[in-house]
C-alpha cells in the first residue's frame, strides 16, 4: 500500500516536476492521435455514405407470365430463402404501370388507350449488406437464371460497376493513408517519449545508484506514461470534436445547401474508447522500450 | 575483516579496450584509502567494479563475505543500499530540492516518510545545510552541493562509501572541507575509497594510497610509508 501511495504521488510529481517535457509528450501524443481520429472518422462517415448508396442495389426480375397466386407465393419465397437476398417485393402489372405513368408526369397521356398489360410483372430483390455490390448481385442472377419463368434482369450494371470502382478506390486510399497515419503516429509518440527519457536519463542513472530496483524506477515513469498517453487521447478527442463541429458539421452545412452536412457523425463511443486505449497502451510501451535501454544497473 | 578482497581481477571492456590487469587487494573493514593515478589508469573502472555496474573479464571481488562478481539486477539493487556515492558531478536530481535528493535512498528503501524526513534533515545538519533544504541544487555552491551528496550517501549508513574525484570540481579550501568529512564519516566505521589525482590534498591528508597506472597497481603505500620514502628522497637529494 505504502509503495503504491508512492508509486502514484511519484508519477503525478514527474509531471509535475518536469512540466515542459510532459506537456511537450502530451501535446505531440493529442495532436498525433487527434490526426488519426479526425481521419477514422471521415473514413468512417464515407462508408455510411456508401453504405447508404448501396441501399439502392437491388436486382429486378421480370416474369414471362403472370402465374397463378400461388406459384407466385411459392416463386416469392424460394427467393427469400437465398442467403444473399434481404427482401422480396412483388410488382404486378398493374403496379407497374402506375408507377410508369407517375414517372412519366405531365407525359403521362402518352399512356393513354394503353393497358397494363404491356409491361411485366417483377419482383424486386434487395441484397443482403454483405452480398451489396456488382459481384453480389451477378452471382443472385446466375442462381434466379435457374427458374426459366423468369425472362430478364436489371440490376444497374453500369452504375453497380463505378461504385464498385469507387468503393475499391476508396477502401485502398483509407488502407494506404490510416497504415501510413498509423505508422506515423506510433513513430513520432515513441521517439517523443523516448527523448523525454533520455533527457532524464541522469536520473535514471541516480536510481540505480542508491538502490532501487529496476521495476522500482521503471513503474512511475510507465505510468507517467500510461497517464501522459490518455490525456493526450483524451485531447484529441476533443480537438477532434472540435474540428467535427466547427469543419464538418457548420462549416460543410454553410457551403452546402443538400442534407449531406446533417448526416455526418461523430466517432461512435466504441472508436473513442479505442483510442483511449491507444493512447494508454502507446504511452506505455513508447516507454517500456527506452527504459529497457536506460535502467541498466 | 575483509571490506573488499579482489582476487586476480581483469577487465577488457566490450570494444576490446583493457582498463585493468591481475588486480589483487585487501581493504580491511573502517579502512580508508584513496586510489590514484593519471586518467585512464583504471581508478574509477575499479569502483565501477565495486559497486557492480560493470563486471569483470576475469577474478573474484568478494564484499564483506558475498562474492560479487555476478550478482542478477536486483541482489545489485540491494548491495547497492549498503554503499554510499559521491561523485565529481555530484549526480544531484536537478528538480527535486535538497532534502527530497537526501531522502531519495530511504524512499527507495520503502522507509515511512516521517522517519525518512527526520533522517534527512539530521543528516543535512551534520553536512551544515540545513537551512537550504528546499532549494533546489543548482541555487547552490559546487561545495554545498558536494555537501548534499554526502548526506545522500550516508543517510543509508552505508558500511562502504565510494567517492570518485569527489574535489575535481572543487577549489582548495572546498576540497579540504569535503576531505574532512570523509574522515568523520570514516571514525565512524566506515569504510571509505576515494578515487583522486588531487596530489595536494593526497600529501596533506596522508593515508594509505593505491596507485594504479595503465590498468596495473603500482603501489600500495600506509601514510608511514610515504613519509619514509619522502625522507629517503630528501635525504638522497641532499646528498
Amino acid at each position: 500500500m505504502k509503495r503504491l501511495r508512492y508509486f502514484i504521488q511519484r508519477t503525478f510529481l514527474n509531471m509535475i516536476q518536469s512540466p515542459l517535457l510532459s506537456s511537450a509528450t502530451i501535446g505531440t501524443i493529442g495532436v498525433a492521435l487527434m490526426l488519426l481520429a479526425f481521419f477514422t472518422l471521415i473514413v468512417l462517415n464515407v462508408q455510411n455514405l456508401t453504405r447508404q448508396w448501396s441501399r439502392e442495389i437491388q436486382v429486378t426480375v421480370y416474369l414471362e407470365q403472370v402465374p397463378s397466386t400461388t406459384k407466385l407465393q411459392q416463386w416469392q419465397e424460394q427467393i427469400e430463402q437465398m442467403p444473399n437476398v434481404g427482401h422480396v417485393t412483388y410488382v404486378s402489372q398493374t403496379e407497374a404501370f402506375e408507377l410508369f405513368r407517375k414517372r412519366l408526369g405531365r407525359n403521362d397521356d402518352l399512356l393513354d388507350g394503353l393497358l397494363p398489360e404491356i409491361l411485366p410483372a417483377s419482383f424486386e430483390v434487395e441484397l443482403t449488406q454483405k452480398f451489396r455490390s456488382g459481384h453480389g448481385a451477378e452471382l443472385l442472377v446466375q442462381e434466379l437464371k435457374k427458374n426459366p419463368a423468369f425472362s430478364g434482369f436489371r440490376y444497374g450494371q453500369d452504375w453497380l460497376k463505378r461504385y464498385d470502382a469507387f468503393v475499391f478506390l476508396l477502401k485502398l486510399t483509407g488502407a494506404l493513408a490510416g497504415g501510413f497515419l498509423i505508422f506515423a503516429t506510433l513513430f513520432i509518440i515513441s521517439n517523443t517519449i523516448k527523448l523525454t527519457i533520455y533527457a532524464r536519463r541522469d536520473e535514471l542513472e541516480i536510481m540505480t545508484l542508491i538502490g532501487a530496483t529496476p521495476m522500482f524506477i521503471k513503474i512511475p515513469f510507465l505510468a507517467e506514461g500510461a497517464l501522459q498517453g490518455i490525456i493526450g487521447a483524451l485531447l484529441a478527442l476533443g480537438g477532434c470534436h472540435a474540428l467535427y463541429f466547427f469543419f464538418l458539421k457548420r462549416g460543410l452545412s454553410a457551403l452546402l445547401t443538400t442534407t449531406a452536412a446533417g448526416n455526418i457523425t461523430f466517432l461512435p463511443l466504441s472508436v473513442q474508447a479505442g483510442i483511449i486505449l491507444l493512447g494508454f497502451v502507446l504511452g506505455i510501451c513508447g516507454s517500456a522500450l527506452p527504459l529497457r535501454k536506460f535502467v541498466r544497473m | 575483516m575483509s571490506m573488499i578482497q579482489m582476487c586476480r581481477i581483469a577487465k577488457i571492456y566490450d570494444n576490446g579496450v583493457p582498463a585493468l590487469y591481475d588486480i589483487d587487494l585487501q581493504i580491511p573493514a573502517g579502512d580508508f584509502a584513496y586510489i590514484t593515478g593519471s586518467s585512464g589508469a583504471g581508478k574509477s573502472t575499479l569502483l565501477r567494479l565495486l559497486y557492480c555496474a560493470d563486471r569483470p573479464t576475469r577474478g573474484q571481488i568478494l564484499m564483506g563475505n558475498r562474492n560479487i562478481t555476478r550478482l542478477n539486477a536486483r541482489k545489485i539493487a540491494f548491495l547497492r543500499r549498503q554503499i554510499g556515492f559521491v561523485f565529481q558531478d555530484f549526480k544531484l536530481l536537478q528538480n527535486r530540492s535538497v532534502i527530497e535528493n537526501v531522502a531519495l535512498p530511504l524512499q527507495v528503501q520503502g522507509v515511512s516518510v516521517k522517519e525518512t524526513r527526520s533522517r534527512a534533515f539530521e543528516l543535512l545538519q551534520y553536512v551544515g545545510l540545513e537551512y537550504k533544504m528546499q532549494r533546489k541544487p543548482l541555487e547552490l555552491s559546487g561545495g554545498e552541493q558536494q555537501r548534499v551528496a554526502i548526506a545522500r550517501a550516508m543517510i543509508v549508513r552505508p558500511k562502504l562509501l565510494l567517492a570518485d574525484e569527489p574535489t575535481g570540481n572543487l577549489d582548495y579550501s572546498l576540497a579540504q572541507e569535503i576531505m574532512e568529512m570523509f574522515f568523520r564519516i570514516n571514525r565512524t566505521g566506515t569504510t571509505v575509497l576515494v578515487a583522486t589525482h588531487d596530489t595536494e590534498v593526497m600529501r596533506l591528508l596522508p593515508q594509505r594510497t593505491i596507485a594504479l597506472d595503465n590498468g596495473h597497481i603500482i603501489s600500495d603505500t600506509r601514510p608511514t610509508d610515504v613519509l619514509s620514502k619522502t625522507a629517503i628522497d630528501q635525504s638522497q637529494e641532499t646528498v
